[in-house]
């Protein structure tokens, strides 16, 4: 029960820091977050237009741990089929543990425009368990994305999650689903060297303001650094390895209160 | 079968057909949307957006030919600046008629963005027109009849559409309620043939007014008009409800006048003379009728008279101020409808040679009860009264490179208001305009409308400075400064105050598809400040910081607008700062194979109180327009969808909504109110050509 407690207690804190981005969606491989206009790089249930961008089809599943505790981990998969006409990815994700958990299904569509923006719209279906009345309740939540090039080494990207502000409401209570606004920038100081900004804000809570810069050392080895405010101050390290057709990503946080958070994704990449 | 597989090829070629149709009312549309959003962000006072767009319409449908033309004509284009007026004026009488429309390039102070801006409205046609003769015959078959019907209503029910259950107070909250239905009508009927003739009517019932009942018998309010052009010494004949401009305003300026914007040269008031009325506006127009008469080719006279009810309550025998929103909602609204008489009559004499213009402006008013304001400190100088004469002397001078302008009027309390500037363009990139303005706070009449810090012309004193300098290509730099004085208490503020507003916008058009700006606003305005322990008023200054990115980029069918602004604002010098903040995408996409373009916006707001409040410019359907105000969290949505199913019919359907995330139970106030954190819109609009 004493376990229950702290567990509830530490997962009720975790949601107020993490209020500004809720954790409905999981975090994105790319540096502190910075992935709506990261046109490199593909994360379950990020920008939809960056799906534009995907030459090949992919595969993936990324871990992210909070704080050390297994009960705070998403665990997602993605998969990304590209066609020439159209890019489509199905991800599902997971987080929680028995008493409380949450699941998010997405169908996702991303063209790009002769490489000049990409335009992306997923279909996300989010389903929580309550415990007090033993039941499931979802809700259908959209999400639009987009992505200007306005050359080969800067772009912008928008994307918008739960644009309508949708809740969950059940007998006893009502649980809010963030809706955010997310606004970035990515900016190639030379092919290996990328500078990536980002806004983002949950319609009820701060601002987070995130920038970050991934440094390919080696054709195999890209080292990532960056921070983001949101209140306060979070650093973020990582690395990025590729080899074959196989591409890992680890990322860790620093959070100034409750400890480190920590990523792991891993994607395959068809015909490359 | 058949019959069904030919029936559905004519649609479909009847929908390609308006595809390719719409290209350039597209165009046009976007073209006049841009210029009124320009106009309108920074404006302290919405422009009659009705107006606005039926003129440069009618501008694209008749466009001037730029080897006949005039100031007078070229000034219709309300984007261009008076010295650019002047520039392109001086290049015809250098270099004599333009061979082709390109030649605009050599014009100087006319950049890329004006002449693309320019281009739907103007033509180059060679050798000189004089106006045909008009036939009844080709009235009556090459006119151009269009009806518009627009629907409007929220899906929310406000309080006022609410039952009221009660027993003792039924018949005294029945009174209180509206006495319609929630949706808002209109419908418009507009007739022209050429730039000669033109005529309309339009029918409008605001939401909450009854269509048919005991207070209505069809719709709230009716106006119509006829006007004529060009016909022998007539050069305008108007007839039913018309619109006044002489001079720089400060007479008579009863539609919309260039104030404060990011158009920082365009503050110099253009002379339109006499014009139809065609706005759904139940206040701001005249109603009997008017002529321009072209004496010699040097000399031109107006005359007009009106006379129109006009709303306002009237117990007690007199009336202390006008009502003008035109609802007729309740039965204590209705009470006031059409209570007034006001007989305006007035008129103008000008002179021009090609280097002077300059008028005479009389106006004599009448109402039929007096008016007599409820008299507090700050409207100790109000207009009170049955009779009202007003008179102004107008001139604008072009000598070199400086053009000079100016009016001076007096009412018949014998207080005066000036207003004199110069424009000047000492090279090429350079363009300047400098502005004093001095409103007495005893001058106070019915129809002046110039260049303020405040909607009302009177007791004010300010100088007033803007730049535009295009420093390389592509880049221009625009900024104004306005200081001002109120010599005596104004509405909101119980002392003589001062005030500052600066602006200062940078524009990059790094290509046709791809622009952007950044615009930084100070402004230094005076208020007060409650405090419940002091007898003398205090006034505070509240100091305004705003700053705002946009960027525009369009690709093929696709166009996207990104926009973020943010403002700070300290009440006083002891308070802290709160903030407000914006940010929204745009995408609009026109089917390249069909009829059919969508506007989709998605924009979260955030202002923490009311001084920061935000306003974005949203697109809406045909004749209407939306500049809808932010205060709080939220965030608002909207989409806008036009269809053109022929040549002779075209839709508009928009649906906004504004949720709130500020935790509020209820919007707006009064009958006003809607219970919930929603407000939804919806827009319904049929054009149809015949």
């Amino acid at each position: 029960m004493k376990k229950m407690l702290c567990l509830l207690l530490i997962a009720s804190t975790a949601s107020q820091v993490f209020s500004q981005i809720s954790s409905v969606l999981p975090v994105s491989s790319s540096i502190a977050g910075t992935s709506v206009a990261n046109t490199g790089v593909r994360t379950e249930f990020q920008n939809p237009a960056m799906l534009g961008y995907a030459e090949f089809s992919e595969i993936g599943i990324q871990h992210e741990n909070r704080f050390a505790l297994s009960e705070l981990s998403t665990n997602s998969f993605q998969t990304l089929l590209s066609t020439n006409a159209v890019n489509a990815d199905f991800s599902f994700s997971y987080f929680g543990y028995s008493l409380y958990h949450e699941m998010m299904a997405g169908m996702g569509f991303g063209r790009n425009f002769s490489d000049k923006f990409a335009l992306g719209v997923r279909f996300n279906y989010y389903m929580a368990y309550f415990s007090a009345s033993n039941s499931y309740r979802g809700a259908l939540l959209p999400q639009i994305g987009l992505s200007y090039r306005f050359s080969s080494i800067f772009s912008l990207g928008f994307s918008t999650f739960n644009p309508f502000q949708t809740n969950i409401k059940t007998d006893f209570t009502q649980k809010r689903i963030s809706s955010i606004f997310s606004l970035g920038t990515e900016y190639y100081f030379s092919p290996e060297l990328v500078w990536l900004t980002q806004i983002d804000r949950e319609i009820s809570s701060n601002y987070r303001l995130a920038t970050g810069f991934e440094y390919q050392i080696l054709q195999q080895i890209s080292l990532k650094l960056g921070a983001y405010n949101a209140g306060y101050l979070v650093p973020c390290v990582g690395c990025g390895m590729c080899w074959n057709h196989f591409v890992l990503n680890i990322n860790c946080e620093l959070h100034p209160l409750l400890g480190v958070n920590s990523f792991a994704g891993l994607r395959y990449v068809f015909s490359r | 079968m058949n019959r069904f597989a030919i029936v559905v090829c004519c649609l479909l070629l009847l929908t390609l057909n308006a595809a390719h149709a719409q290209d350039a009312s597209t165009t046009i549309d976007q073209t006049i949307a841009d210029i009124f959003e320009q106009w309108s962000e920074e404006s302290e006072q919405v422009p009659d957006y009705q107006t606005f767009y039926e003129e440069l319409q009618f501008l694209a449908e008749n466009p001037i030919n730029l080897n006949q033309t005039s100031r007078e004509e070229l000034s219709k284009m309300l984007f261009l600046s008076d010295i650019q007026v002047e520039n392109i004026l001086a290049y015809l009488y250098q270099y004599g008629p333009m061979e082709n429309i390109y030649e605009l390039q050599l014009v100087e102070g006319l950049d890329m963005t004006d002449i693309r801006r320019m281009l739907p409205f103007v033509v180059v046609r060679k050798g000189k027109t004089t106006p045909d003769k008009i036939y009844c015959y080709d009235v009556l078959n090459y006119g151009k009849n269009e009806l518009y019907l627009m629907f409007n209503r929220d899906v929310e029910t406000r309080q006022g559409y609410r039952m009221i259950v009660s027993t003792v107070e039924d018949s005294i909250s029945r009174g209180k309620n509206y006495l319609g239905s929630p949706w808002y009508h209109s419908a418009k009927y507009r007739f022209h043939f050429k730039d000669r003739i033109l005529a309309g009517l339009t029918c409008e019932k605001d939401a909450g007014e009854s269509f048919f009942g005991s207070a209505h018998k069809g719709y709230d309010s009716y106006s119509g008009y006829l006007q004529m052009n060009r016909f022998g010494i007539f050069k305008t004949i108007v007839l039913g409800d018309f619109r006044a401009n002489f001079g720089q305003g400060l007479v008579m300026k009863s539609d919309f006048s260039m104030g404060k914007s990011s158009y920082v040269l365009n503050v110099v008031s253009r002379n339109e003379g006499l014009k139809k009325f065609s706005s759904t506006d139940e206040y701001n127009y005249f109603r009997g009728g008017g002529a321009t008469i072209q004496l010699t080719e040097n000399w031109e006279t107006s005359f007009f008279y009106s006379n129109k009810m006009i709303d306002a309550d009237t117990a007690g025998g007199f009336f202390s101020s006008i009502y003008k929103t035109g609802y007729h909602r309740t039965e204590n609204e209705l009470i006031k409808k059409h209570t007034i008489r006001q007989q305006v009559a007035g008129g103008n004499i000008s002179w021009r040679l090609l280097w002077l213009q300059t008028g005479f402006t009389f106006v004599h008013t009448i109402f039929d009860r007096a008016l007599v304001p409820e008299k507090t400190t700050y409207n100790h100088f109000y207009f009170s009264g049955k009779n009202q004469n007003t008179a102004g002397w107008n001139y604008r001078i072009h000598w070199q490179k400086m053009n000079f302008f100016g009016e001076a009027a007096v009412t018949n309390n014998f207080h005066p208001a000036f207003l004199n500037g110069f424009t000047l363009s000492p090279i090429s990139l350079v363009n300047l305009v400098a502005v004093y303005r001095y409103y007495s706070p005893d001058y106070d009449t019915f129809y002046a409308s110039a260049l303020s810090e405040t909607s009302r012309i009177n007791n004010e004193s300010g100088l007033y400075v803007g730049a535009e300098i295009n420093p390389v290509k592509k880049w221009k730099i625009s900024a104004y400064a306005d200081s001002y004085r109120f010599q005596w208490p104004k509405y909101g503020i119980d002392a003589p105050s001062v005030g500052k507003d600066y602006l200062f916008q940078t524009d990059f058009a790094a290509s046709r598809r791809l622009s952007m700006y950044w615009r930084f606003r100070h402004s230094n305005k005076p208020g007060n400040i409650l405090q419940d322990s002091s007898i003398m008023p205090v006034i505070e200054i509240v100091k305004k910081n705003s700053l705002r990115y946009q960027l525009s980029y369009s690709y093929e069918n696709f166009s996207f607008k990104t926009v973020a602004e943010g403002n700070m604002v300290q009440k006083g010098k002891k308070a802290g700062y709160t903030y407000g903040l914006t940010a929204y995408q745009d995408l609009t996409y026109a089917f390249a194979f069909l009829p059919l373009k969508i506007d989709f916006r998605y924009q979260f707001f955030d202002a923490v109180a009311y001084e920061n409040r935000l306003y974005a410019y949203e697109k809406d359907v045909l004749y209407a327009f939306s500049i809808p105000m932010y205060y709080g969290a939220g965030s608002r949505y909207y989409l806008n969808l036009k269809y053109e199913l022929n040549r002779q019919f075209s839709l508009w359907f928009k649906i906004a909504q504004t949720v709130y995330a500020d935790d509020r139970e209820e919007i707006g106030s009064g009958k006003e109110k809607i219970f919930g954190n929603k407000i939804t819109d919806v827009k319904f609009l049929l054009r149809c050509n015949f």
